[in-house]
Formats: C-alpha cells, sequence, structure tokens
C-alpha cells in the first residue's frame, strides 16, 4: 500500500484551475521531489493534502485512510507535517516556545519522553536544527535562515511520517543549503517520507530519487532528476517553447 | 409561498368575527411594515455607503442619529432657534452632516487602516458623544427628554386610512419624504461624478487612487452625507414612532442598521433596501402579532442579526467574503 | 555550547530584571494594598478599592481572551452580568447561601461562554466584534422581557453580604464599627480574590495552554499546522475568561447587594477592559489590573478632589483619553502587544526553566567529559 495515494484531484479557484486531474503515489521512506515553474500549483498541490483547501474532486489517501478535506490539524495529527513557503512563525513566541507550540498537540505530545518536559524536549529539537543559540529570542527576531530551520523543526516536533516541505531551500546561502541538504538526509535516514517541493531542479539532485513535474496544475512528467533534466516537454516548460 | 398558503387556509377555517380581526391584524403588518421599510433604509442607507466606500463599520451611526433628533429639537419651535420644521430637519442635518466630517476627520482617518482600532474608537466615540449630547443638552434645556416636534403639512389630515388600517399622516409623510431622499441618493451615486467616484473606490481602492481620486476628501464627503442621513432618519424615525428624544435612542438604530447591512449585504444597496423591508415587516409582524409584542420589538433586528451571522454572514446579496 | 547557556541565560536575566523590575514593584503594591486599612481609611475609598478589585478580575479575565488569544469582545460585560443574576436569581428563588450560588454562577458563565463562543467563531473582524456586543444586548433584552422573575430594569436588590453584621456585632463590637469591619472584611476578600485570579490568569497565560493561544493569535493557521485544534483552544479561552468575569459578577452583585441590567450589563461596562489595557499594556494580564488602580487613583484624587468634575463626566473623559491614546499610537493596540512581549514575563518563566535544563547539561557534559 501506498503511503499517500492520490487520485484526479482537481481544485479551481473561479475561472483558474489550479490543479487538474493530478494522480501520482508516495511510497515510505522514499524522497519525492516536486517541481515545476512558477504557478504551477505545487503549494496549492500542498493545501490540499494538508487541509487547508478542499479539492473540488478527487481523493487523497493516507495509509489507505481518506484524508481529503479534513481539518488541518486532524491531517497533522494523522502523521503528515508540512512547512510553508513563506515562513510563518509564531512571532511573538520564542524560538523554543514556537516548538514547545506543535509538542502541545495530540501528536506531538506522544513525541515527548517519559520524564521529560516539554522545554527539554523543544531543546533537543533546536539543537537538531542547530538552533539552540537561539531558544530565548523571540522568533520575529531571527534571521531568515534560522526561521527556515525552525520551520522544519516545528514540522518535525509533530512526530510526522510524511514530511511536506515547500521550498524549504528559499533563499538560503550556499552554506545554509549545504546544511539543510544534509539535514533532509538525516531524517530520511531516521525514517521520515520526504515530499520536497522546489523551484530549482538542481537542490534535489542529490536528494531525490523521484521527481514529479507539474505544469498549469497538471502531471506533465516523472521519473528521476537526472531523466527530468534531460526530457523534453520539461526543458520546454521551464524554458519556454523554442525561441 | 407556502407561508401564504398557510395562512390562507388558517384565515379561511377561522369564523367570520375572529376572521375579520385577524385580517385587519394582517393588513396592519402589511402596511406599517411598508411605512417602516423606507424610514429604515434610509437609516441603514448611511451605514451602507460609510463602509461601501470607506471600509470603516462606524459604530457612532447610531449616535449620530440621536444627535440629529436633538438638535431637530434644539433648532425646531421649541428648542433654542425656533425655527420652521422644514429649516430645522435641513439644519439638523446639515449640522451632524458636519459633525459627521469632523469625527471622521479626527478619529478614524487617522487608523484608518487597522480595522479593530477603528472598531474600538467608534464605539468610544460614540459612547463620547452621547455622553456629551446628554451633558449639553442637561445644561441647556434641563432635561434630556424631550418632545419632538409633529412633522406634518398644512392642510393634511390628521390621521390617513389605508386598506383599514389607520395611519398617521406624518407617519406617511416622512415615509414619502425618506423614499423621495433615498432615490436622490441613489441617482446621486449613479450619475453624479463624485457618486460614481464613490463607486469606483467602493469597489477598488487603489484603482481609484491611482485614477487621481482623493480618497481622503471622498471619505469626508461620503462621512457627511452619511451622517446627514442618519440624523434625518433619526428625525422621522422619532416624530413617526415615539415622538420623542431620550438618551438611549442610538442602541437601537445602531442595532437595526446592522441588522439590515449584514442580512442585506456589507456593501450591497440592493441589500439596504431589501434587508430594511425585511427587517421592518419582522418588526412590526412581532409586535402587531406577538401578544408581548412590544417589548420583544427591540429584540427583533438583534436576532435577525445573529441568525443570520450564523447561517449566512455575508449576507443576501454581500460581496466580501470574510476569509482568513 | 554548554559553556555559553549560563552566560546566555543569566545576561538575559539580568537584563529582564533591572531592566523591568515589576515582580519587585508589583510586590511591593500588593503589600502597600493589604497593609493599607491599618491607616482606617475612609467608607469611600475601601468601597471605591473594593470595586476596583472586582474590576480588576474582570479587565484581566478580558485581557486573557483579547490579548492572548485574540478574539475581540467587545460584550465581555455579558459574563459579568451573568454571574451577578446567577447568583441573585439563586438567591431570590431558592434562598441558596453565598458559598453554592458563586461557584454556579461561575459555572454558568462558563456554559454559557460556550455556548457564545460557537457562533463568536465562525465569524472574523467587524462581524466578531458586532456579534460579541450584540450578546449582553440579548441578555439585557431577556431580562426586560421575563421581568417577573428579573425585576427588568429595576434589577434585584437585597441580596446577602459575605460577612452579615451580625458576625462582628457578636464579636462584641459596637454596630458602627461593625460596619466598618464588614466594609474593611470585604475590602480583603476582593483583594485575596484578586490576588488569586490575577496569579491563575498569569499562571495560565504563561502555561502551555497559554504558549498555545499566543500561537493562535500570532498565525492561527501556522497553529494549525502544528496539529492544534484551534477551535477547541478559543472556546477553552472563552470558557475560562468567562469564569473570571462571572466571579467577577458574583462578587460584585453580593458586595453592592444590588444589581440591574445598567450595572451589570452596559456598553461602557463592555468597553471598559479596553480602557484598562490600553493603559496597561494589553497581553500582560498584570498590566490592566496596575491600571485599573491606577486609573480609580486617578479618578479618585484628581477628578474628586484636584479638580471638582461632576460624576457623570468621569467614564467620560476617561473614554476621551483612551480614544486619543488609540489614534495617536493606531499600531497602539499591535504595537503594545509586541512591546509587551519585548519583556515577556514568559520569557523569564522559560529562562528559569532555561536554568535547570542547563545545569543538567552541565552535569551531562561533565559527566561525558569525566
Amino acid at each position: 500500500m501506498h503511503l499517500l495515494e492520490i487520485e484526479n484531484l482537481t481544485k479551481s479557484f473561479g475561472g483558474l484551475t489550479a490543479i487538474k486531474n493530478v494522480s501520482l503515489h508516495i511510497d515510505e521512506g522514499e524522497i519525492v521531489g516536486i517541481i515545476g515553474p512558477n504557478g504551477a500549483g505545487k503549494t496549492t498541490f500542498f493545501h490540499l493534502i494538508s487541509g487547508f483547501l478542499k479539492p473540488d474532486s478527487g481523493t487523497i489517501k493516507f495509509r489507505g485512510e481518506d484524508i481529503t478535506g479534513l481539518e488541518p490539524f486532524k491531517i497533522v495529527n494523522k502523521g503528515i507535517a508540512r512547512t510553508f513557503q513563506v515562513v510563518r512563525p509564531f512571532r511573538h513566541l520564542p524560538t523554543i516556545a514556537n516548538v514547545m507550540v506543535a509538542l502541545n498537540s495530540p501528536r506531538g505530545s506522544k513525541k515527548i519522553e517519559w520524564l521529560k518536559t516539554p522545554e527539554r524536549k523543544a531543546l533537543e529539537m533546536l539543537e537538531d536544527v542547530g538552533l539552540s543559540e537561539m531558544m530565548l529570542e523571540p522568533a520575529e527576531n531571527l534571521a531568515h535562515g534560522d526561521l527556515k530551520r525552525l520551520e522544519i523543526a516545528r514540522a518535525l516536533a509533530t512526530e510526522p511520517d510524511l514530511l511536506l516541505l515547500d521550498e524549504p531551500f528559499g533563499g538560503l546561502s550556499p552554506i545554509e543549503t549545504e546544511y539543510l541538504t544534509k539535514s533532509i538526509q538525516r531524517m530520511h535516514m531516521d525514517g521520515h517520507t520526504l515530499v520536497i517541493v522546489e523551484h530549482k531542479l538542481h537542490a534535489l539532485m542529490k536528494l531525490a530519487k523521484r521527481v514529479i513535474v507539474l505544469h498549469y496544475g497538471e502531471k506533465i512528467a516523472e521519473g528521476t532528476p537526472e531523466e527530468m533534466a534531460k526530457n523534453e516537454k520539461v526543458i520546454e516548460v521551464y524554458m519556454g517553447k523554442a525561441k | 409561498m407556502i407561508l401564504l398558503a398557510l395562512i390562507s387556509i388558517w384565515l379561511i377555517s377561522l369564523n367570520p368575527i375572529d376572521r375579520e380581526y385577524a385580517l385587519a391584524k394582517i393588513n396592519s403588518v402589511i402596511v406599517n411594515g411598508a411605512v417602516s421599510g423606507p424610514l429604515y433604509a434610509l437609516l441603514a442607507l448611511g451605514f451602507t455607503l460609510i463602509y461601501g466606500v470607506t471600509g470603516v463599520v462606524n459604530m457612532t451611526h447610531g449616535t449620530l442619529y440621536m444627535l440629529g433628533a436633538y438638535m431637530f429639537f434644539a433648532f425646531g419651535p421649541l428648542g433654542f432657534f425656533q425655527l420652521e420644521i422644514l429649516p430645522a430637519i435641513v439644519l439638523a442635518a446639515i449640522f451632524v452632516g458636519i459633525v459627521g466630517s469632523i469625527i471622521y476627520a479626527l478619529t478614524i482617518h487617522p487608523i484608518i487602516e487597522d480595522e479593530l482600532a477603528v472598531l474600538v474608537v467608534t464605539v468610544g466615540v460614540a459612547l463620547i458623544l452621547q455622553q456629551l449630547i446628554i451633558i449639553g443638552f442637561d445644561i441647556a434645556f434641563k432635561a434630556t427628554y424631550l418632545a419632538i416636534p409633529t412633522i406634518t403639512l398644512a392642510g393634511l389630515p390628521l390621521n390617513v386610512t389605508f386598506m383599514g388600517v389607520k395611519l398617521a399622516s406624518s407617519s406617511l409623510l416622512v415615509c414619502g419624504v425618506s423614499v423621495v431622499l433615498f432615490t436622490v441618493v441613489m441617482i446621486f451615486i449613479s450619475k453624479a461624478k463624485i457618486g460614481r467616484a464613490m463607486r469606483a473606490v467602493a469597489q477598488d481602492r487603489e484603482a481609484a487612487m491611482l485614477m487621481g481620486i482623493n480618497t481622503t476628501r471622498l471619505y469626508m464627503l461620503t462621512m457627511a452625507i452619511s451622517a446627514s442621513l442618519a440624523a434625518t432618519a433619526g428625525i422621522f424615525i422619532a416624530t413617526s414612532t415615539t415622538g420623542t428624544a431620550e438618551p438611549s435612542m442610538w442602541l437601537r438604530p445602531l442595532v437595526i442598521s446592522f441588522a439590515i447591512v449584514i442580512l442585506g449585504g456589507l456593501g450591497s444597496l440592493k441589500g439596504t433596501i431589501v434587508g430594511a423591508f425585511i427587517v421592518g415587516y419582522a418588526e412590526n409582524a412581532v409586535i402587531i402579532l406577538t401578544p408581548a409584542g412590544s417589548t420583544l420589538a427591540g429584540a427583533v433586528a438583534l436576532a435577525i442579526m445573529v441568525l443570520v451571522l450564523l447561517i449566512r454572514p455575508r449576507g443576501i446579496f454581500g460581496k466580501r467574503i470574510e476569509m482568513e | 555550547m554548554a559553556t555559553t547557556y549560563p552566560r546566555r541565560i543569566y545576561t538575559s536575566f539580568i537584563t529582564n530584571i533591572v531592566d523591568i523590575p515589576s515582580r519587585l514593584v508589583a510586590l511591593l503594591c500588593f503589600l502597600l494594598l493589604l497593609l493599607f486599612p491599618v491607616t482606617r481609611p475612609g467608607t469611600l475609598l475601601l468601597y471605591v478599592l473594593t470595586y476596583t478589585n472586582i474590576i480588576a478580575i474582570f479587565a484581566a479575565s478580558w485581557d486573557l481572551l483579547v490579548g492572548r488569544v485574540g478574539q475581540i469582545s467587545l460584550g465581555h460585560a455579558l459574563f459579568f452580568g451573568i454571574g451577578a443574576y446567577t447568583t441573585a436569581l439563586l438567591y431570590k428563588f431558592y434562598a441558596l447561601p453565598l458559598w453554592a450560588t458563586i461557584p454556579l454562577a461561575i459555572l454558568s458563565g462558563a456554559s454559557v461562554a460556550v455556548l457564545v463562543g460557537f457562533p463568536s467563531l465562525r465569524v472574523k473582524g467587524p462581524y466578531l466584534a458586532l456579534v460579541s456586543m450584540a450578546f449582553p444586548l440579548i441578555l439585557t433584552g431577556l431580562i426586560f422581557y421575563f421581568r417577573e422573575w428579573t425585576g427588568g430594569e429595576n434589577g434585584i436588590w437585597g441580596l446577602p453580604r459575605f460577612f452579615p453584621i451580625g458576625f462582628f456585632t457578636q464579636m462584641g463590637f459596637p454596630y458602627s464599627e461593625a460596619l466598618y469591619l464588614q466594609k474593611i472584611a470585604e475590602y480583603y476578600l476582593t483583594l485575596l480574590l484578586l490576588l488569586a485570579s490575577g496569579i491563575l490568569l498569569y499562571k495560565i497565560a504563561n502555561s502551555k495552554i497559554g504558549i498555545t493561544f499566543i500561537s493562535i493569535l500570532d498565525d492561527e493557521q501556522a497553529s494549525k499546522s502544528c496539529g492544534i485544534n484551534t477551535t477547541k483552544y478559543k472556546l477553552m479561552a472563552f470558557a475560562i475568561t468567562a469564569c473570571f468575569a462571572s466571579l467577577a459578577g458574583a462578587v460584585y452583585a453580593h458586595i453592592i447587594t444590588s444589581i440591574g441590567p445598567a450595572s451589570t450589563l452596559s456598553v461602557t461596562l463592555s468597553f471598559l477592559p479596553v480602557i484598562m489595557t490600553m493603559f496597561g499594556g494589553i497581553g500582560t494580564i498584570y498590566g490592566p489590573i496596575a491600571a485599573t488602580f491606577i486609573i480609580q487613583t486617578l479618578d479618585l484624587y484628581i477628578l474628586r478632589k484636584v479638580v471638582d468634575v461632576p460624576l457623570e463626566w468621569h467614564p467620560l473623559i476617561f473614554i476621551i483619553i483612551v480614544v486619543i491614546i488609540i489614534i495617536k499610537w493606531p499600531r497602539g493596540i499591535a504595537k503594545f502587544v509586541t512591546d509587551k512581549f519585548e519583556d515577556l514575563q514568559e520569557a523569564r518563566e522559560l529562562e528559569e526553566r532555561g536554568k535547570h535544563i542547563w545545569k543538567r547539561e552541565k552535569k551531562k557534559s561533565s559527566i561525558s567529559k569525566g
């Protein structure tokens, strides 16, 4: 059974069809990339899976269970976590508290081992992403790269089986990109399944075994990153028709 | 449709005497509701206008209504200036219009981007204004409950009977004037240059600004008009219902305006008309048909508002859908 | 990394204490309030301060809801009124004693809060403000409609006091002295209730639940994506805040011994917490409490002694001041939240725990080194 199974997913806004009849599946333990030019519907896709939007038609099944249209917090508590393309930290809370919120959720609180306090656990999670120094800093004072890491720490705090990362590499310096790549690999080794939306293909080269390409809401290609880099349709989509 | 059928069946089932009585009541509801409609529409019009054009939910609307009634007294035969009724009405409306603009300029415009602050501030200003009115009139006239002169035209009979229902001709008169005023405003909005500017801003503020419309001046003008309308409604409704101006008269028109505007849809003029009639009819129905009607009347608008917010927050013709 | 912890926590701790000795000040103020009756103040002053204690509880409860969760409420008087009327009606019809009616009043406040919360959660922005204002009006309407039972505009009088006069006369005090002692006793009661409520509210605001509240205030969507059932938490906030507001109302009923819709459900009453939080800082819990006292002091001395202003004008003046404040600092409400969070007491709490964490870390690292 696939971990995540999506069939004929469609979503329109007024006259615009953002996602058109998309079907795909994710298996446990994979790292799958989703790429496509701006406006291809990648973030909308994540919104649909994570419950922020309800699809017009189609189904989303997680571990065989139909989760289509469930409320976001319920989906998180089933084991799917996501990060946002534009970071959304809790600005007024210290960094450590940001993670603690996630640990407060029903699923997250299971993550806190016996005899540990939530603060302790949150600190550990911050250490994992290298943010422990900032633990008392209000989140709004953090630099962009740090905020990206906070997003991930927060998502991990809900003990997800499936992680949806929305453009995690956005705005990162080469060093930060390197660090993030290693973090993602570590998460993968820890047993998380990851779906990463990215704008640039090369960032996924090292990470994803399989890449799905979206364009105007439709799936136009699927394969290994190398294959996609050479795929004519994909090149056309990124470069525009023969100029 | 079903409602009419049910009512007809019930009517037929009654004996002739009861039926007469019931019919009389129903007639009363129909006629009184029809008279209330335009009055309430006039009241809600100002509220809708200011929201549509500036996006401000103006909690001072009820207090401006109250100021209108009080100033009408002050300008009128029993007040300071002892003018005739018509000039008194006009002057009161203009006065309140100016006051409204000043309130807007001082208290709303500086914070207009912050919806929450505007809400809180307008509530505060409403309370302040109400207190000032009471204090002022207490000093000036040593009384805060004032009798409002009735508005009649010379030569008009005191009462008029229509469909078997007795109406004070003054009520009919103000109702008629309300219809006229409402129509005038509608025409103004659709034809006059300024009116069209208002519609432009209501539709797309930024685009309007880019086209060179001076939003600040426009907003102040809209506020002046809205306040004048509120004042006029205050005068008309006060004369045709209670005949007095009282300190607590600011809350009910506010609630009624909300109810109408929420029912009809914030920002929709069509909705305002429809909403006004629905609320007017509902209130009259409750007053006339229910045993303890008059005490419940105040609650009708409130109930409508709460129900609409629960079931269909955007109202009947609502344009803006509140999203995250 | 372990070596930088102590320094960071230490400096952060120091800067927080040195810059804002509010805890120290709060302690001093409380001691002042506790001891001042020794000076045998006049009954007017006692009465005013007793009333202030009650309003402070009310304002603090509002702060939790609006300042920490972000649910705007312009009809908070609803819960005050429910508290007052529940205890009054239970006394009137069932002659239940105080210690029974007041908890029941709190309970009914919480229940109404959940009921009222459901529709409130479905609407946003101006609609939410309107809905919150509608509820006290609805209750007022109901009270008028059922006036045979509720007394209508006239309200209910003759409610029992907390300390019946006999309590003191039996101890041998002469009547006039007993009367005075009764006022003192009521003052201490309300003061203690304020202390308890204030501490409780503060603790809640800085607990795990409180942190979740702030997350909802900051970014509800993000909170949901952390697995938080925001609806549940918002309802919880309503219920908690209503408990304290109803408590305030119920206590008010038995101190003043008569209640009416005008004193317990008015728009002005609903607006009071706005005034308090604007003066004291929204979201801080202790801010509105302090502000209530400051404003009462201002009211008492400046508006009565220094410049003799007629009583009806008092609330007016404060509302004017608050309106001016809000206008001058438009981001005032939001800004205050930000500013006050800069000196988040919460951060200090976490630092306290941080110290413990550091100690454990130190032990661990010294073990692993050794």
